[in-house]
């Protein structure tokens, strides 16, 4: 604002006595100088974001196999067409539909029993627990998958063999048996997420003023009163933004799962929108089909993103 | 205050159970893969919870059959320049929107905010055939230079140069320090702490990164660790010890980093979740 008011004031200073010419390039060099600074994070920002979301609308209206050498045929909107009529991709939609809800409790309802009933362990024994539930979020995706493949084997495995020796059960295969796959999925992306989750909620819990749980208790509100009208709706933000994280990411964080373990056989049964938008790209090379879905899956969660972002404004409660 | 903590002795209880459950939960499948990576092949069949001999069979069986050494240094490498670049173009770009009004400011910021609404899935397809045109696909600087980025951290160091007294500033400033001087004399000394955890961070998720090196390179002298795990998962399918032995070695940097700055590592995660 200062320096918007001094601008006029020192061209006119420069017009007059041409000869002192050092306050207008150095006034200049102050407004360059924050732009210099934001070069490079914007550079590379415009050319691995905003370049391909501009050149991904284009590829949805040309048929291409993503070889150098071939030509783009434009075809106008029958990629979009195709993929709105795609078995595959109805039942993609409707799978990550199945992983976001099936997520929920992992990253929800669980995590808020946890941080309410541990809500106020305090110490070395609340560190030490913090630490290892934890643990799964540094745990590379790719040795998250390999690690439970070897648990749930369905001969070899520890919970088969446990379950054989224990209830003599004939051995189950989680990551084999169609009707099985998603759910076994679901549960270890939901093994990786569970102990963030936690710490997020028992976090929000702690930055709560203790004086509203101690008021509740004079006015005579008992344990479960004082979570239902306190503790929850002082957790609401939380709540709706691990809610928005599990409905945006729910599909990236399945991806790797899903990849290595249904690498061939299962592909079709355990998809979601992320694996479709990949093989169409890369294993059929029908980059029209792959760049229609992108954009088409951009605008929806876009429009979730709003959404969500609308609803916290309208209904969270803040403590201020 | 003593109703809410002797309502609470019986919960805690409750509490201390099912936090208990979740951490073995968590540390069971940790401690299995250790174990199954140790124990003897003539008794691998055996499951008893606890070690049965001890070997590293597996291990060398590992890093003979997959060029190991070449992996780590690829990802070790990659993990490095991608921590150092981010951090460095997030550190400039937060500065500058810390501390100057300019014109368009808001716009430029509601643009790094927008990236995060873009999932990499997106732009993968146009990203990848700029790689292949430059001819970076199978090298370092393809899966270096497009993550070279990170809003995350830029609006993390964003936050942390805005809370900075504007006195030290102003006092630089008619020291005659220049705005460069003072970004690399006076903040970033006192940022330190901040920009070891998010390095970190950004480190740990650079190191368990898949989907791009995935695109990018298929190759085992240019991949990286977790491409390797995989291609060993998809050979060797069945070998139970040999594929722990790999598992371990894959996680084993991180996790060891984790383990010594265990609290840092858990209290910035959680403030950028809360962010």
């Amino acid at each position: 604002m200062a320096d918007e008011l001094q601008m006029p004031f020192a061209s006119r200073r420069t017009v007059s006595r041409p000869l002192v010419q050092t306050p207008r390039v150095r006034l200049n060099l102050e407004r360059v100088q924050p732009f210099l600074y934001l070069l490079p994070a914007l550079v590379l920002v415009f050319i691995w974001v905003y370049r391909p979301l501009i050149e991904i609308v284009g590829l949805s209206f040309n048929q291409w196999n993503l070889l150098p050498t071939s030509p783009k045929t434009p075809v106008g909107w029958a990629n979009y067409q195709l993929v709105l009529g795609l078995p595959e991709i109805h039942r993609a939609l409707l799978n990550t539909l199945v992983y976001t809800l099936g997520l929920l409790p992992f990253s929800i309802v669980i995590p808020i029993v946890i941080a309410i009933f541990t809500y106020g362990i305090r110490g070395r024994a609340s560190t030490l627990y913090r630490a290892i539930i934890f643990t799964p979020v540094i745990i590379a995706p790719v040795v998250v998958t390999v690690l439970w493949r070897w648990i749930l084997h369905p001969y070899s495995g520890v919970v088969n063999k446990g379950l054989q020796n224990l209830f003599g059960l004939a051995p189950i295969n989680f990551m084999g048996d169609p009707l099985l796959m998603i759910p076994t999925i679901t549960f270890i992306t939901g093994w990786g997420l569970v102990g963030f989750c936690t710490l997020i909620f028992a976090s929000s819990l702690t930055n709560i003023n203790r004086d509203y749980l101690e008021a509740a208790a004079i006015d005579g509100a008992n344990y479960w009163q004082i979570i239902r009208r306190v503790m929850l709706p002082l957790l609401s933000p939380s709540i709706l933004f691990v809610t928005l994280l599990t409905v945006l990411f729910s599909s990236q964080w399945t991806f790797v799962h899903i990849n290595i373990l249904s690498l061939s056989s299962f592909r079709a049964t355990t998809s979601n929108i992320y694996t479709v938008l990949y093989d169409y790209g890369f294993r059929s090379f029908n980059i029209g089909i792959s760049s229609a879905s992108a954009v088409l899956m951009f605008i929806g969660f876009g429009a979730i993103a709003i959404i969500f972002l609308w609803l916290q404004n309208r209904f969270s409660f803040y403590d201020s | 205050m003593i109703g809410v903590q002797t309502k609470s002795t019986a919960s805690r209880l409750i509490g201390h159970a099912l936090i208990i459950g979740l951490c073995l939960l968590v540390a069971f499948p940790l401690y299995w893969m250790l174990v199954t990576s140790v124990r003897p092949s003539s008794d691998f069949f055996n499951i008893s919870l606890f070690p049965t001999g001890f070997t590293l069979e597996h291990y060398q069986y590992v890093l003979s059959n997959l060029p190991f050494g070449r992996l780590f240094l690829n990802t070790a490498a990659m993990a490095s320049a991608r921590t150092l670049a981010q951090v460095l173009t997030a550190l400039l770009a937060a500065y500058a929107f810390a501390r100057w009004n300019f014109v368009g400011k808001r716009f430029l910021f509601a643009m790094f905010t927008f990236t995060w609404l873009v999932p990499q899935q997106v732009t993968m397809i146009p990203n990848y055939v700029l790689v292949s045109q430059l001819g970076w696909l199978n090298a370092l600087a393809g899966l270096i230079v497009p993550s070279m980025v990170s809003t995350f951290a830029l609006f993390l160091l964003f936050q942390q140069i805005k809370g900075f007294p504007q006195d030290l500033f102003d006092a630089a400033r008619v020291d005659g320090g220049s705005s460069w001087m003072i970004l690399w004399q006076v903040l970033v000394p006192n940022l330190r702490a901040v920009i070891a955890s998010l390095a970190i961070l950004q480190f740990i998720s650079a190191w368990n990164d898949y989907f791009w090196p995935l695109l990018v390179s298929n190759r085992m002298e240019t991949g990286v660790l977790q491409l390797g795990l995989q291609a060993f998962f998809t050979q060797e399918g069945d070998l139970w010890g040999p594929m722990m032995a790999a598992a371990t070695l894959t996680a084993l940097p991180i996790f060891v980093v984790y383990v010594i700055l265990q609290r840092q590592v858990v209290d910035s995660f959680i403030k950028s979740g809360l962010r």
